[in-house]
């Protein structure tokens, strides 16, 4: 594997994530500076649109055509938010920008937020992140002392205000339409779509949502122009990728290195391989909601495309060798979506809460004939009829342990 | 001096994207959000008492309950049910003579969270808020003896 630039974490460990000084040393803020001096907000959008920068919360969305949507709507208030909220269990990449650069994000989040021409940011930050938001209050402070955020940024006409918006734990509301909902004072249910937040989203304004890891990767595009960025990584979705390591892998953390590796390339050769003594089971892609990979799957390349068979999401890679407990972990993604379900809609409120009563009774490999038409019955209502994606992450990984691992079959 | 719900109210302007940081605020000072604090928030932003309830009880971090002292929450998503999150909670329990989601304790409740984004770190316990990273079953009674 050919080693390549870095972009998100080229400052981790080396600067101080709480002084500004640290970041502008190092050439931060030089992508503001050229966009408010050299660049025309068009201009700057045409080039994330060139990078084909897909956003990184997992569903993969082209971030340039979102911005183009809402930068091209009339509407003299617009919203842009950063999305921080990431409860997708095994994913702290967002966690893990904002520890160890605050201002990379930030700068990232002015020149999206202006080139949309918003006015007001907001950063949704998981309700959790308690010393995260302390280190975002801090860096805040030193960008507006600095002129980089408030009224009349370095000089120009620009105008923007940001604001951190703590969420109170609710993973359903990292789907964009609950965020919208939640930051209005409502329960974060999600909305019906469409219209689309672009056009109708925070009170009843075109607002743009993209997560915090597409975000990081903007200053970076505008300073080395989008036909760099459209080379690196796979062709379908280019440019560089956070991934999580987790489980049973010699060095697990969080590495940034290009999509469209291949799953044997990232547990191999980022993560150092399986653990010693253990025996590789299977992995799971993207979170508790991600598909399961058995052995005979790990080299298929991992991208946002549609085209794809195991989906990206949001990163996160877990190693599950052979001695683990696998009665627990299905029982905690059953737990955790029949906690987490918004209670919206009767497929996802019923659906989850009786896969979980199913899995409990789930003992020693076995279930009764009963449970297991029900279970059949419950993945497809889940994976068909649920109003949000949330019904269908939950019978993601259930339906492959039944397909793929055979288990609750007998 | 002591904090009453109007002066925490008066600290944010009535708008409605106070309206979530307000609940969250008082649920922390006061430990819970009642019905009479419910109607109180509703009046301040002019909205329906429903409407504040309804956001409320939404929420992991908003009790609308009163709380014993110590609630004891144990992460139980993927990465820490891997790390044996179950036996930490049947420790947990033998120590502080409950059950897993037992409302009656006078002192303690103890119940499973979701993911907090520590997944390096896990199993992952939470006592009132603060947070503990790689318990194992030998370091639990350490961990909640100061609670006992």
């Amino acid at each position: 594997m050919a080693k390549t630039e870095k972009i998100l974490t080229k400052n981790w460990g080396h600067i101080n994530p709480l002084k500004i000084a640290d970041y502008i040393n190092v050439g931060g803020y030089g992508a503001l500076k050229k966009f408010v001096s050299e660049m025309k907000p068009q201009t700057a959008i045409a080039e994330i649109v060139k990078s084909k920068l897909s956003g990184r919360g997992g569903a993969g969305f082209l971030t340039g055509e979102k911005l183009k949507i809402v930068a091209e709507n009339a509407s003299h208030e617009k919203y842009f938010i950063c999305n921080l909220e990431e409860s997708e269990p095994g994913t702290y990449k967002d966690r893990m920008i904002v520890d160890n650069d605050p201002h990379l994000l930030l700068e990232g989040v002015i020149i999206a937020a202006l080139a949309v021409g918003a006015h007001k940011a907001y950063l949704y930050l998981n309700g959790n992140y308690h010393k995260q938001k302390e280190i975002l209050e801090t860096a805040l402070e030193a960008a507006r002392k600095k002129n980089f955020w408030g009224p009349g940024i370095m000089g120009s006409s620009y105008d923007l205000d940001i604001e951190i918006f703590s969420g109170a734990g609710a993973y359903i509301c990292g789907e964009e339409t609950a965020l919208l909902n939640s930051i209005e004072g409502r329960r974060g249910e999600p909305r019906l779509r469409p219209p689309y937040p672009t056009e109708t989203g925070l009170f009843g304004k075109p607002t743009c949502v993209n997560n915090a890891e597409t975000i990081a990767n903007i200053p970076w595009i505008i300073l080395n122009s989008g036909k760099k960025y459209a080379k690196l990584g796979a062709t379908c979705s280019p440019g560089m990728k956070l991934y999580i390591l987790g489980g049973s892998v010699k060095k697990p953390g969080v590495v940034e290195a290009p999509t469209g590796l291949t799953i044997r390339e990232l547990i191999d050769e980022i993560g150092g391989g399986v653990t010693l003594g253990k025996e590789f089971w299977f992995a799971q892609i993207g979170g508790a909601s991600g598909h399961l990979v058995t052995e005979k799957e790990l080299d298929t390349p991992l991208t946002f495309s549609r085209d794809c068979p195991i989906p990206l999401g949001s990163g996160s890679i877990l190693v599950v060798d052979k001695s683990a407990n696998i009665y627990d972990l299905i029982l905690s993604w059953t737990e955790f979506f029949r906690r987490e379900s918004c209670g919206k809609c009767v497929p996802c409120r019923e659906g989850t809460f009786r896969l979980h009563e199913i899995v409990s009774r789930w003992q020693d490999g076995e279930i009764s004939e009963r449970d297991r038409e029900a279970l059949k019955d419950i993945l497809w209502t889940l994976e068909n009829t649920t109003f949000c994606p949330l019904g269908r992450f939950a019978a993601t990984a259930m339906g492959d342990a039944v397909e793929k691992l055979k288990i609750l079959c007998k | 001096m002591s904090l009453t719900v109007e002066k925490i109210l008066l600290e944010f302007s009535p708008r409605a994207e106070n309206i979530l940081p307000a609940i969250r605020q008082i649920s922390l000072v006061f430990g819970y959000v009642d019905e009479e604090k419910t109607g109180k928030i509703a009046d301040y932003f002019s909205v329906t008492k429903t409407q504040i309830y309804e956001t409320a009880s939404f929420y992991d971090n908003i009790n609308t309950e009163k709380q014993p002292p110590f609630v004891v929450r144990v992460c139980f998503s993927t990465h820490c049910a891997l790390s044996d999150a179950k036996k930490i909670i049947a420790e947990i329990e033998n120590i502080l003579h409950i059950k897993l989601g037992d409302v009656n304790h006078p002192k303690f409740k103890l119940e499973m969270m979701s993911c907090v984004g520590r997944c390096g770190e896990g199993p992952v316990v939470m006592v009132n808020g603060k947070v503990y990273e790689r318990v194992t079953v030998s370091s639990v009674y350490e961990m909640l003896e100061e609670y006992l």
